[in-house]
């Protein structure tokens, strides 16, 4: 009976598992997985919270962008100490400080308001960070901090190289499946058992006795370290540069939550689907039509959102409910 | 309701295939430049000159050159080009399905320093000479790639002409103000002016910068007014440059020059601004007019490739389908094809190394001007021209021996402007 | 000197600050009736911005006629995905017509960008100014300001006096209740968003008269962000609020750079951002239903 709470984690794992291969033995299209991946990952991460609580944290974003400064400030400062890849490791883990130290003084102020408001100040928190980093001057300000350099002294030609076109990726695979596989166990413990009455009626299960706010924070916290990992090595650790503006940029906020909800929000194989759907339209589209993909991009998604409003893995939920594929698709 | 999900699915395999497959070109007798170009996004108005630029130029190698030679034979250019949005994510992918799916032999990097520097670990892992023809960021070359080749010159010079063009026209104006965007780019900028205004003796009378994205300079400006400086040299980018003048001429602010980088000297400042751009200065790696010739390399004893400057105008209407005349986005992009095509004929072979040495080694000029590297691939025989708005029309003023005309010192006052007196020289 | 400066920088504040707050109506209306957050919303004053262009530039008419035309403009594009997407979605989940609405958002900014271009344009309009001692204003800002008032003014009236906005009005108050009443709740929906969106497309034109210059298809995102918080200043859902909430905008973000600029080692622009966002926080701390709300 316990195992069987974790039978929808199997098409996640193979989901997952063989998009990797694919980018693995299909020569050449490993950054195009890489980038899949990397909306996968966003999704996952980023419907922890919002999918959970129906709370869209519109500054998401930002702790992406600490994550990545987490991971640049290490190896620009650290890259001379002979570390080999503790650096690395040190650059996770200052990653997850930084961002679980932000959701923690975000989640002070924002996580007591509801709906829009929370949604609004999460973007104030989010553009504030960024202009206190450029008006202050932290971190290099406005110059930021480009990293190649040190890192290919740290660890030699050869080993950056695979560092940033390999291994920051397949993090970010890894962090994918973390995501999914805490959201499972989230939705199937007592946190989920919480948020899902918060989601229906916050008072409600105030009322009732359940610690609404610690279990908020649980889920906001963890969903922001998961961010912060996904900053420091899809931003930090492949591109090896960090611009204010650029990793604290909203778009990105904004295509976490079209992945959601493309998807389906609240749903374990959702932001798969999603961040597949919309990765590889937008890819495809910028080849077949440069220039002009956007064009068709948004009327598709018009289109979709329309027909499915629960989403895609949402619609495939209700319409298998009841068989044996009920197990499988959550 | 299976049925449902199985055509969800089916669509789901059926995009997956779409984007893996595409089949490799196969490219033999043609060489192959790829380029994750920014068509739409915030960099879509220099993707557009950028992918026009080469367009012209690859046209040009075709037809009129005829083709590069390479052990013999004439290759053809072909340039296949992707839409990168201005985007991170979507730069890395696709330069590399240029690289191994399209299997292109030579990649172009996508615009500004950010987007650059995302694509270069990627050319360097593949091996592939990326052409920088839009990051002018000096840090790109202190990173030790390999790979990567500048054309457009670095920032830290942009304003250094200027100030040796105001300091021999007006010695005794001296009182300068610097007023920069907050971005990498523009700061090295500044920095490179505020050394060279020290050693030219000016006094810096007000310094500030401005975040990107601004919409209301107001209160810098109005700080600014108080200190009545006789020069004022800033800047960033497109929109804050329009801003700038605008909002000097709103509060009444008259400097004797004003000189803004990357703003001033497009089309497209001119026609925003009308008669209030007139006698307004920016620096420029390359404007129409300038006087970049076959003759002139002669005289400096270097060797030319390319069309000349008319040709090159032409050329580049056609590309883009429009009557619009090239900025520097697209002479820069243009002049790193030409730069690529004498580095392939130098080494005599497609092989990266060979070619990358070659351009180690090239110096040449077009009509862009001087092209010259050094071994970190940063560019440093080019050098920049200063241009005046004078009666509607951009006119080169400096350096003197590419000048197209004087300089009007002091410009017009806004309130003159307001009433539509021109910089006219007298 | 430095009081100069500042009282100059305020009244600047100001006329930015009422362009800001009409810019702002819009969106606190469509989220105030339907909630639906408009996530396109700086793409649709865009549009006002090319109609003000084109208006100048094409016709040779004096830009501020573009106010009616893009209200309407505004309008009937409300009406249009209203009727497209927005009617379908505010029965469906919490935010799904956020999505629609990011759309529209990137369908007008590259429909735009087909017919005008990437390029940044401007316009000079040309009326002159006059001297306040301490500042000099354009008259194409004075009419900015006089314009912004105007609108909030007649939507005011609008609202109160007559039977359309009546109605409107008890649709936000409560919408059972309306229904019951035999109001056409449907049709209230579609002509808010249709309001709303003509709000916003018309503010769009009173921008360009602040700001004549910086006019491309991309020109928006900011905007977006920034009415966004004049709109939780003013209470979210009121439209009058989120004008009032320009207001105090504008004259923050103007007034409070003398101050930074007195720090050497601050980028003084970028703190001024700062410190309205740090603002924004704190006044939905202590008032979350905004600063200006009575209720």
């Amino acid at each position: 009976m316990k195992a069987k709470k974790y039978l929808p984690f199997i098409p996640v794992f193979v989901a997952y598992l063989a998009l990797f291969l694919i980018g693995e033995t299909v020569s050449g299209i490993w950054q195009l997985i890489a980038m899949l991946a990397f909306y996968c990952a966003l999704g996952q991460a980023f419907n922890l919270f919002m999918g959970m609580t129906g709370y869209v944290d519109f500054g998401y974003v930002a702790f992406l962008g600490v994550g990545t400064y987490g991971m640049a400030i290490t190896i620009s400062k650290l890259y001379s100490h002979g570390l080999g890849f503790g650096l690395i490791a040190i650059g996770f883990a200052l990653a997850i400080v930084m961002s679980v130290l932000l959701s923690l003084a975000v989640g002070a102020v924002a996580l007591r308001l509801r709906g829009a408001y929370f949604a609004i100040a999460t973007i104030g928190v989010n553009e504030g960070f960024r202009y206190l980093i450029e008006g202050a001057k932290l971190w290099n300000g406005s110059e930021g901090i480009i990293f190649s350099g040190p890192l290919r002294m740290a660890f030699g030609r050869q080993t950056a190289t695979v560092l940033t076109t390999f291994a920051a990726d397949v993090f970010v695979f890894i962090i994918a499946l973390a995501a999914a596989f805490i959201t499972l166990v989230y939705m199937r413990g007592k946190v989920g058992y919480a948020l899902t009455a918060l989601r229906e009626d916050e008072d409600a299960a105030k009322v009732m006795g359940i610690n609404v706010t610690k279990y908020k924070i649980i889920a906001f916290i963890t969903s922001a370290a998961l961010a912060g990992l996904l900053g420091a090595s899809a931003w930090a650790l492949k591109l090896t540069y960090v611009y204010p503006p650029d990793v604290f940029e909203i778009t990105y906020t904004v295509e976490a939550i079209i992945i959601v909800l493309l998807g389906g929000a609240g749903t374990l194989l959702g932001p798969i689907v999603g961040g597949l759907v919309y990765g590889l339209s937008k890819y495809l589209l910028a080849i077949i039509l440069p220039g002009f993909q956007l064009l068709i991009f948004a009327p598709v998604i018009i289109f979709i959102i329309v027909t499915f409003p629960e989403g895609l893995v949402g619609f495939v939920k209700l319409k298998t409910r009841g068989t044996w594929l009920e197990n499988y698709i959550v | 309701m299976a049925k449902r999900l199985f055509s969800v699915l089916t669509c789901l395999v059926f995009l997956f295939i779409l984007g893996v497959g595409g089949a490799g070109a196969v490219t033999d007798g043609k060489i192959v430049i790829g380029h994750p170009a920014c068509l739409s996004g915030k960099f879509a108005k220099a993707g557009e000159q950028a992918t026009g630029g080469i367009k012209a130029i690859v046209k040009w190698v075709n037809e009129v050159y005829g083709g590069v030679s390479v052990g013999g034979k004439k290759l053809k250019l072909e340039y296949k080009y992707y839409d990168c949005e201005s985007k991170k994510e979507s730069v890395t992918s696709l330069l590399e399905r240029l690289i191994t799916v399209d299997k292109v032999d030579f990649t172009f990097a996508p615009y500004s320093s950010g987007l650059t520097l995302a694509g270069a670990p990627i050319a360097e892992k593949y091996g592939v000479i990326y052409m920088d023809h839009g990051g002018a960021s000096d840090k790109i070359f202190k990173q030790g790639f390999t790979y990567i080749v500048q054309t457009i010159g670095p920032g830290s010079r942009y304003h250094e002409g200027t100030l040796d063009m105001l300091h021999k026209y007006a010695p005794n104006d001296k009182k300068l103000a610097l007023v920069y965007e907050d971005s990498e780019f523009a700061r090295a900028v500044m920095d490179g002016a505020r050394e060279h205004a020290k050693k030219l003796g000016y006094e810096i009378v007000y310094e500030a910068t401005y975040p990107k994205g601004v919409s209301d300079l107001t209160p810098l400006l109005s700080a600014l007014k108080a200190k009545k400086p006789d020069i004022i040299i800033g800047g960033g980018h497109f929109v804050d440059g329009q801003l700038f003048n605008r909002q000097l001429a709103d509060l009444d602010i008259n400097p004797k020059a004003l000189s803004l980088i990357a703003a001033a000297t497009l089309p497209a400042f001119y026609d925003a601004l009308g008669n209030l751009a007139e006698g307004v200065m920016g620096p420029s790696h390359w404007e129409y007019g300038v006087t970049y010739s076959e003759k002139a390399a002669k005289k400096a004893g270097l060797e030319w490739i390319g069309p000349s400057q008319d040709e090159f105008v032409k050329l580049f209407k056609e590309a883009v389908g429009k009557d619009i005349i090239p900025d520097y986005h697209a002479a820069e992009a243009g002049a790193a094809v030409l730069a690529l095509v004498k580095g392939i004929e130098k080494a005599g072979s497609l092989d990266q190394d060979k070619v990358r040495k070659a351009l180690g080694e090239l110096k040449f000029m077009s009509f862009y001007g001087t092209w010259d590297i050094d071994e970190t691939g940063k560019q440093v025989g080019h050098s920049m021209v200063d241009v005046q708005w004078q009666n509607g029309k951009r006119v080169i003023v400096w350096p003197e021996d590419a000048a197209t005309g004087k300089l009007v010192y002091p410009m017009p006052t806004f309130a003159e402007k307001a009433k539509g007196k021109k910089a006219l020289p007298k | 000197m430095v009081g100069h400066q500042l009282a100059g920088n305020l009244i600047q504040g100001l006329i930015l600050g009422a362009v800001y707050g009409m810019a702002t109506m819009g969106l606190s209306l469509i989220f105030g009736v339907l909630k639906v957050v408009n996530v396109g919303h700086g793409a649709f004053m865009m549009v006002g911005a090319f109609l003000a262009l084109s208006t100048f530039k094409l016709l040779g008419l004096p830009p501020v006629l573009a106010v009616p035309v893009a209200f309407i403009v505004g309008m009937l594009l409300g009406f249009i995905f209203y009727r497209v997407a927005i009617k379908k979605l505010i029965k469906g989940p919490e935010l799904s017509s956020l999505l629609a609405t990011f759309a529209f958002g990137i369908i007008l900014e590259e429909v735009v960008k087909l017919i005008y271009g990437s390029e940044h344009r401007g316009y000079n309009w040309a009326l002159g100014k006059f001297s306040l001692g301490v500042t000099v204003v354009p008259y194409t800002k004075l009419i900015a300001f006089v314009g912004s008032i105007l609108v909030a003014v007649l939507l005011y009236v609008w609202f109160n006096r007559t039977k359309a906005g009546k109605a409107l009005r008890s649709v936000v108050e409560d919408s059972e209740g309306a229904r019951v009443c035999g109001i056409n709740v449907e049709w209230e929906y579609a002509l808010s968003f249709a309001i709303g969106l003509g709000l916003t497309v018309s503010s769009g034109v009173l921008l360009t008269l602040f700001i004549p210059v910086g006019i491309n298809p991309y020109m928006g995102g900011h905007y977006t962000l920034k009415a966004f918080v004049i709109a939780v200043l003013g209470g979210l859902e009121s439209p009058y609020g989120a004008f009032f909430g320009g207001l105090i905008f504008g004259l923050i973000e103007n007034g409070s750079y003398l101050l930074f600029s007195s720090f050497p080692s601050l980028e003084p622009f970028a703190m001024t951002r700062f410190f309205s966002f740090v603002m924004l926080l704190i006044i939905l701390l202590i008032r979350p239903e905004g600063l200006l709300k009575t209720k």
